[in-house]
């Protein structure tokens, strides 16, 4: 990687498509060292301000720099920031190899950085077919490969998951986590929160363009609950409070005859618990993080939709 | 300036282009002309004045240049290939001086241009010049004079392709851009000459003036024959050329200014 970590600012980012405003003032930072989840439901800005970012659309007002410097002022851009946005965004008669040879010569970088990012991304036994034949999963890891040619300090990915089979799911997470470890900024865009949930330190999260929560996810998320339902609810509870010291322990919210919330202590955990002590549970659930229910809100919001 | 030439020196061979450019160039040229000058233009239907007159020589060339839709069609390709497959977002990723991409474009293409003119009047040439010999036709103008008008329809041949590029920047949309560059050059000029009054706009439109490159007056003349109308003067060769040549630096500033602020969506 070349240079300092580069933090990413967005301040007061507005742009407006004749009628349509599509990011309304929008101020956020996005921090190296961490993988950032851009949450939005469809048509939020998301891509947008992506765009913005990177010099591809212009703002109508506002600003957008990377370590420090907006995008277009960049010395050598590709080797600050690596960006992904479309699926597929090669010419189906280029090789991967002739792709990435392409970009090198733009970039000014040699044909042993190809070769090294068709390795690095398992692409080198498909370097030399037609892109037109390629999976959906080889497209995402050519895509990246060309994103990663100038080893950028910050890396941008517009809805990287679209497509992504759990394999190449758990794959991209272990990529990414790799390369926020090694001191990188990292900003991934997605319209659907379980895909990102395991996979981000912080959360930016915006509806029709506007900022509706940003922070480390597990301050957003708040801490998890567990809804149990048990004829023994009382017994339960009791025996949850005095599984470990007074100040450590596990705190329940009866909710009603029967139902029990808690807190600090995971399912599994109360499972094997109320096990141990031959207790009957009839239902065990996750309850929903609170950025779940948000964005959840956000979704369903049909009055708040224009 | 130099990695963006490479890089699109790079686009070009990877793709099927040039080997496109480079059979187009050898079928119209060495094959089309050969065919042309093996027929006669006396058995053509409706017949023209035989190889053996400077107006069956110089006509048979005009028709050769009436292909120019071809580079221009592949400029086209090359401008909006970027937009159709959404590598326009990389490619300005890499360079957001967005003009010096359109200028390595314009570079790397006036080469491939000038390599695509060269085959076609040189293949054109050994065409033309055999197929007289083996029907012992005299041609009706000396060699040297045939070799610079076929030069002339070469160079005319970058004119056409950038001129491709600068509709393509303008347009993006491919197929939309095609159906302009090829309509236009295929069947509109024709249709306009046709049009009492728009007609003596020829002269000065492209056709009009690749075809004063080598005199070509030919059509003009049979065309305003029968529409009854006067007859078109082109414009002398020079002058053609002049025009030509802002033709494509029209096209070539349209193909650099353009992209500068739009946005990529
Ligand atoms: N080129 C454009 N012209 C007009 N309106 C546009 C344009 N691009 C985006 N918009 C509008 O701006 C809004 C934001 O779009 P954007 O693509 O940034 O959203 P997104 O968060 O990326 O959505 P998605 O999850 O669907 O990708 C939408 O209402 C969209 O219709
Ligand atoms: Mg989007």
């Amino acid at each position: 990687m070349s240079g300092d970590r580069a933090r990413i600012e967005v301040s007061h980012l507005t742009k407006r498509y004749g009628e349509v405003t599509a990011v309304r003032d929008l101020t956020f930072t996005v921090e190296p060292g961490l993988v950032t989840g851009f949450l939005g439901p469809n048509g939020a800005g998301k891509t947008t301000t992506m765009r913005m970012l990177t010099g591809l659309v212009s703002p109508t007002s506002g600003t957008a720099t990377i370590g420090g410097r907006p995008y277009r002022r960049l010395p050598r851009p590709s080797r600050t920031v690596g960006a992904v946005f479309d699926a597929s965004a090669f010419h189906p008669g280029h090789t991967a190899r002739d792709h990435l040879r392409v970009y090198a010569a733009m970039g000014g970088y040699p044909d042993s950085r190809v070769t090294a990012l068709l390795d690095l991304l398992g692409l080198a036994e498909a370097a030399d077919r037609r892109t037109r034949g390629f999976s959906t999963g080889m497209r995402q890891r050519l895509n990246l490969a060309t994103a990663l040619l100038g080893d950028p300090r910050v890396l941008l990915l517009d809805e990287p998951s679209n497509g992504l089979d759990p394999e190449g799911m758990r794959w991209l997470r272990g990529f990414l986590r790799q390369l926020a470890d090694q001191g990188r900024t990292v900003l991934v865009s997605s319209h659907v929160l379980s895909e990102i949930q395991q996979l981000v330190d912080d959360v930016i999260m915006i509806r029709r363009g506007e900022l509706v929560a940003a922070g480390p996810w597990s301050r957003l998320a708040g801490p998890p609950a567990v809804l149990v339902t048990s004829p023994d609810a009382d017994r339960l509870a009791a025996t949850l409070q005095a599984s470990r010291p007074d100040g450590d322990a596990p705190s329940v919210e009866v909710i009603q005859a029967g139902r029990l919330r808690v807190h600090g202590l995971d399912a599994p955990g109360v499972a094997d618990l109320a096990a141990e002590h031959r207790l009957r549970v009839h239902e065990l659930v996750t309850e929903t993080s609170s950025l779940e229910q948000l964005f959840l809100h956000l979704t369903t919001d049909k009055a708040a939709t224009p | 300036m130099n990695h963006l030439i490479k890089a699109e020196f790079r686009r070009l061979l990877a793709s099927r282009m040039w080997a496109g450019l480079l059979l187009a160039a050898l079928l119209l040229g060495g094959g089309m002309m050969g065919a042309m000058a093996l027929i006669g233009p006396e058995n053509f239907d409706p017949p023209m004045p035989g190889l053996h007159t400077e107006t069956g020589v110089r006509s048979i060339l005009g028709i050769l240049g009436y292909t120019a839709f071809v580079p221009a069609a592949a400029g086209t390709l090359a401008a909006t290939s970027e937009y159709r497959h959404r590598t326009a977002a990389v490619t300005f990723l890499f360079a957001p001086r967005r003009w010096q991409v359109l200028a390595a474009k314009l570079a790397t293409y006036g080469v491939a241009g000038l390599a695509y003119g060269l085959i076609l009047a040189g293949t054109a040439a050994v065409a033309l010049h055999t197929a007289a010999a083996v029907r012992g036709v005299p041609l009706g103008l000396p060699a040297s004079t045939v070799l610079g008008l076929l030069a002339r329809i070469g160079l005319a041949m970058v004119v056409y392709l950038l001129i491709g590029i600068g509709v393509g920047a303008l347009l993006r949309n491919q197929v939309v851009a095609l159906c302009v560059v090829i309509g236009y050059l295929y069947m509109g000029e024709a249709l306009l000459m046709m049009i009492p009054g728009l007609n003596q706009l020829y002269p000065i439109l492209p056709g009009g003036a690749t075809a004063a490159l080598t005199d070509f007056t030919y059509l003009a003349d049979a065309m305003s024959q029968q529409l009854g109308s006067t007859t078109l003067q082109l414009l002398p060769p020079a002058a053609g050329a002049l025009l030509l040549t802002a033709y494509a630096l029209t096209a070539s500033l349209i193909a650099v200014l353009v992209p500068m602020r739009r946005d990529i969506t």
